[in-house]
């Protein structure tokens, strides 16, 4: 007995052991941990499918990367816990926490829903969807989704809103575009923090991919999605909703068809692409890059946030913008606090994959967008962001 | 009790002698070096009560000692915001009635075991009982996210709407829509805390009624008495001891559980409007919320806060289980 | 029912009224049908148990093995820290190996020290803090760490900060295992030791332990079942890592952690097929280490009562 005790514990050692020898054979990655320096991300996870292909690709550094909402990756690299952390929304108190907020690409969201039989694209608007979160409106033929859409059936079930429960960056730009879209929402101003806990009744999904298996489940049901958790929604059998762009929309209905704009899945082309999209003339130099909404268009009841503190921006001018479009932030430390064992060597590290970030990342030499902003349905950084951003990287010490 | 390896368990210390240092240890010798080999073998037996302490006491410093008020204890709102009302309450709706189940059929299968069952066919069949308290809560969470919560969300629920809505809490509703086709919610979380308490209550009452004598088993029997009487009017009176250890063992089990329920219990906000809405409980709550609570300072007291609660009722739960169960056995049960 | 003959006991707990008369047929009848019926209805509650966890392992089982050892060699080497399982599996035995050295040692120490220095009266309040200790839920050993050893030690979200917290939820097992296994020790043992002159530390280490140790095994094994089986300690204080964990103070991942982290992806996508796999493995090895445990324990069973229950 003791015999056979002695020889399993003597099996599991040999055989740890002869693991961790013939490990760096099997794992390529391995043999170069000595000289390539390792990162570490977290954060928002409608961001994760762009950071994990940019890991994929980078070879000056092994990137690990995890999905946890922008919420825990704004407070993780506040706390030195990683290098960078990925963010759907602008950090307002930068400059106390020493952290810069570093524009990496554009993103958009979508509003998904899972209705049996309906696959065309519901007009909604904001109005509508706070009703809709709040409880006000419970059925989907209710008389003011169905005014917004004239020549739909809908059906007469319950809506089950799906709301995140994580910290999340995709409530934070929804919340906003609600927020300024009626003076009704009564959960307050837009904040990654989860309003289900609020007594709402909204049902919990943690993750994009949380939302995207939820909605998926729940007939009827409506839920906020990433672009780039996109293409597996629609994989599943939901629909994306055309959203209206136009904040004073009255209760009574009279909607105007045209103000109801799907994003259009970005193919790669010129900056006129841009244009779906409000981003043209975006007017930096006033609001500078602490936008959480790229909206466009004239917006007769906008409420302007906090300048500098994450807005619209309402000069940013063109034809029929899509509404939920944002910038992916990276929350990356500046000076690092003595004593911290995650980013402090390897700040340089860190400061040249951002540099790649908003370059070959961005922008793949000799085209305008890369494939991996491609892939999951992003637009790459306008000039005026990137400039921005190199002026960032410039003033970090790298001591 | 059976020197069967310890699970998570609480009870009295038994009312037999133990073996004493104060009989057989060497006489003491009066030297520095003697006076603190007696004070060292000490420490490493305080080690857990140095981190149950170490836990409050870094629970309490996170609060801040803010002060949330009455507020604090009623469901959240929008003015409200701290209110952590529904989850206390959704921990206490889930194990309960999870409770519940598991302590009937933990029960059933322990006297189905000890009474019914030829002993080869137990000997068997008991094994796999305790094998599922070994499945990680976690692999629990992914089977009934991936198996249960549809057959709930497309089957069970939708037949018990349509057949048992004349009871009370049984209708669905419209405003907030419940149930859904997901499945998750109470009915889900209940029927995956029963299962993984289970196998606790039933270790715990099948050892309690293993250790009946066999003469008063035997002299039940030969009195004419059926199975079922003897057990009755005299195991499960003799056993009584492991049934109520097995009561407060399991509530602190399900009160406490946190990722399975995390996974199947849906996350919504508010009370359940009927059997089969989706809420929250304070583990699990917890456990979601904590990516928030750093980002916003006061999120952080309001869970510290929280966690003191869940460890206020947790402690209260073991220590008042075995507080009652040695006063209460305090005697030896009279004999025949 | 029936009424006290002259001869009933005082006791009344088996009425001798109850004996066989004539004329009680039907009501015997009844008692014993009864007891019948109970007695195929009752055994049927063991499908309550046995069906979920069949179920279980099928389900799980399905959607993981059929490309499970492709999984393990190929994932070495990918980018994500959910597909490396691989990577994730060595990691895990690296940090559940930590953790069980912490656990033991404190553990081990403790336990015998409770069993051979302290009086009953103290010794019961330490079992009482071993056993609440034992029962604590994980969010709140999880909160701990990660507060206390996260944050104010400011060991930041890594793998030695996830080892400790583990370490927290193994050692009331081993502290308890180990003070039964020494409590448990025969007197005469015991005293023929010390009688002939053996000081405690002798006695623990040449005496005590060869006996005690098949039994303190079970309790390691046990303890290790546990912490490979926790979530929420892990995922609060350490972050992920797509390399094996060189230092301490480096990121790693868990193989509960990629099961957490892909139940919900996209059925049939690399992180919800991994978490499947992930979860088998878990799975099996506790299956595995809890059979052990049994047989050591068949092979080493003690008749004396034990003072936890």
């Amino acid at each position: 007995m003791g015999a056979a005790i002695a020889i399993a514990i003597i099996l599991l050692i040999v055989g740890i052991a002869v693991g961790y020898v013939i490990y760096p054979t099997v794992n390529p990655k391995s043999s170069t941990s000595t000289s390539t320096p390792s990162l570490s991300e977290t954060g928002s996870s409608l961001f994760y499918p762009l950071m994990t292909r940019w890991a994929a690709n980078y070879s000056a550094a092994t990137i690990t990367a995890a999905a946890t909402g922008s919420g825990t990756g704004q407070n993780s690299a506040i706390l030195n816990l990683v290098n960078f952390g990925a963010s759907d929304g602008y950090l307002t108190n930068a400059s106390s926490d020493n952290v810069a907020n570093f524009p990496a690409a554009i993103s958009a969201q979508y509003i998904f829903y899972n209705i049996p039989g309906i696959s065309t694209h519901l007009n909604l608007n904001g109005t509508v969807l706070a009703d809709i979160y709040d409880g006000t409106i419970t059925s989907w033929n209710d008389p003011m989704i169905a005014a917004a859409n004239p020549s739909v059936t809908l059906p007469s079930d319950t809506i089950v809103p799906y709301a995140r429960s994580d910290s999340s960056g995709d409530t934070f730009l929804f919340t906003s575009y609600v927020y300024m879209s009626t003076a009704s929402w009564p959960y307050g101003a837009p904040s990654t923090h989860t309003f289900t806990t609020e007594d709402s009744h909204v049902t919990g999904a943690t993750g994009n991919s949380g939302m995207v298996s939820g909605v998926e489940a729940t007939k009827y049901s409506i839920g906020y999605i990433g672009v780039s958790y996109a293409a597996g929604a629609i994989a599943g059998g939901l629909q994306y909703a055309a959203v209206g762009d136009n904040l004073s929309i009255s209760a009574a209905g009279g909607t105007n068809a045209a103000n109801y704009i799907t994003p259009t899945s970005g193919p790669t082309g010129t900056i006129a692409q841009d244009a779906n999209l409000g981003l043209n003339q975006l007017n930096y130099a006033t609001y500078g890059m602490a936008v959480s909404l790229i909206l466009g268009g004239s917006w007769a009841g906008a409420v302007t946030l906090v300048a500098g503190g994450g807005g619209s921006n309402p000069t940013a001018t063109s034809p029929n913008p899509y509404p939920l479009v944002n910038l992916e932030y990276l929350i990356i430390k500046l000076s690092p606090t003595s004593g911290t064992v995650v980013t402090g060597s390897n700040l340089a590290a860190t400061v040249t994959f951002l540099q790649w970030a908003i370059t070959t990342g961005n922008w793949a030499p000799g085209s305008i967008a890369s494939d991996w902003i491609d892939q999951v349905g992003f637009l790459p950084l306008t000039a005026e962001v990137a400039g921005y951003d190199t002026q960032i990287l410039a003033s970090v010490s790298t001591s | 009790m059976s020197s069967d390896p310890p699970t998570r368990e609480t009870g009295a210390p038994e009312p037999l002698p133990s073996p004493s240092s104060a009989t057989s240890n060497p006489p003491p010798r009066r030297s520095a070096g003697a006076l603190v080999g007696k004070i060292i073998p000490f420490l490493p037996a305080l080690i857990p009560a140095a981190v149950i302490i170490a836990i409050a006491w870094t629970l309490v410093g996170a609060t801040g000692f803010y002060n949330f008020g009455l507020g604090f204890f009623l469901p959240g709102s929008p003015s409200n915001p701290w209110g952590v009302g529904v989850e206390i309450v959704g921990s206490f709706l889930t194990a309960v009635p999870a409770l519940l189940f598991s302590m009937l059929l933990g029960l059933g299968i322990a006297i189905a075991s000890t009474t019914y069952l030829p002993g080869f066919l137990s000997k068997i069949l008991d094994p796999f009982v305790d094998l599922l308290a070994g499945i990680p809560s976690v692999v629990y969470g992914i089977w009934a996210y991936l198996v249960l919560a549809p057959l709930l969300g497309t089957v069970i629920n939708p037949w018990a709407v349509m057949h048992l809505s004349f009871i009370p809490g049984f209708a669905a509703s419209i405003n907030p829509p419940s149930p859904t086709t997901a499945g998750t919610g109470l009915p889900l979380a209940i029927i995956v805390l029963t299962l993984m308490a289970l196998p606790i209550t039933t270790l715990l009452i099948r050892d309690a009624l293993r250790s009946i004598p066999k003469d008063l088993w035997e002299s039940g029997l030969a009195l004419g008495a059926t199975r079922w009487e003897v057990m009755r009017k005299v195991g499960l009176r003799h056993g009584s001891r492991g049934i109520f250890s097995a009561v407060f063992l399991g509530f602190g089990r399900a009160i406490g559980e946190t990722v399975a329920i995390a996974m199947v219990i849906g996350g919504g906000g508010g009370l359940p409007v009927n059997v089969y809405d989706t809420t929250n409980t304070m583990a699990a709550y917890m456990f979601g919320t904590l990516d928030s609570a750093l980002v916003e300072p006061i999120i952080g007291k309001n869970l510290a806060e929280l966690a003191l609660v869940l460890l206020a009722i947790t402690l209260a739960v073991n220590i008042a289980g075995r507080r009652l169960v040695s006063h209460l056995y305090a005697q030896e049960v009279p004999g025949l | 029912m029936a009424t006290a003959l002259p001869n009933s006991t005082a006791t009344g707990q088996l009425d001798p009224a109850d004996d066989l008369r004539a004329g009680d047929t039907v009501r015997v009848r009844l008692r014993t049908g009864f007891d019948r019926v109970l007695g195929y209805l009752l055994p049927l509650l063991f499908l309550v148990a046995i069906v979920p966890i069949l179920d279980l392992l099928y389900s799980i089982g399905r959607i993981a093995l059929p490309t499970m050892p492709l999984s393990v060699i190929t994932s070495f080497g990918s980018y994500q820290a959910e597909d490396a399982l691989g990577v994730t599996i060595l990691s895990t035995f690296e940090m559940l190996g930590v953790a069980t050295a912490i656990a033991v040692g404190l553990g081990v120490l403790g336990g015998i020290a409770t069993a051979e220095f302290l009086s009953d009266e103290v010794a019961g309040w330490v079992r009482t803090s071993a056993n609440l200790l034992a029962g604590m839920p994980s969010v709140i050993v999880g909160f701990f760490g990660f507060f206390a050893l996260v944050l104010y030690l400011g060991w930041g979200a890594v793998f030695i900060a996830g080892a400790v917290t583990l370490s927290f939820f193994m050692m009331p097992y081993v502290f308890r295992t180990a003070d039964i296994a020494f409590s448990s020790i025969p007197r005469p043992v015991r005293e023929a030791a010390y009688g002939s002159g053996a000081r405690p530390y002798q006695y623990i280490l040449r005496v005590g332990l060869p006996i005690a140790i098949p039994q303190i095994l079970t309790g390691v094994f046990l303890a290790m079942a546990i912490g490979l089986g926790e979530t929420a300690p892990i995922i609060l204080t350490v972050d992920p890592n797509v390399a094996l964990p060189i230092s301490l103070y480096s990121h790693s991942t868990y193989l509960t952690y990629l099961i957490y982290v892909g139940y919900e992806s996209q059925p049939g996508s690399l992180p919800a097929i991994l978490a499947f796999q992930a979860a088998l493995l878990v799975v099996a090895i506790v299956v595995v280490l809890n059979i052990i445990v049994r047989f050591i324990a068949a092979r080493y069973r003690k008749r004396l009562e034990g003072l936890y229950q």
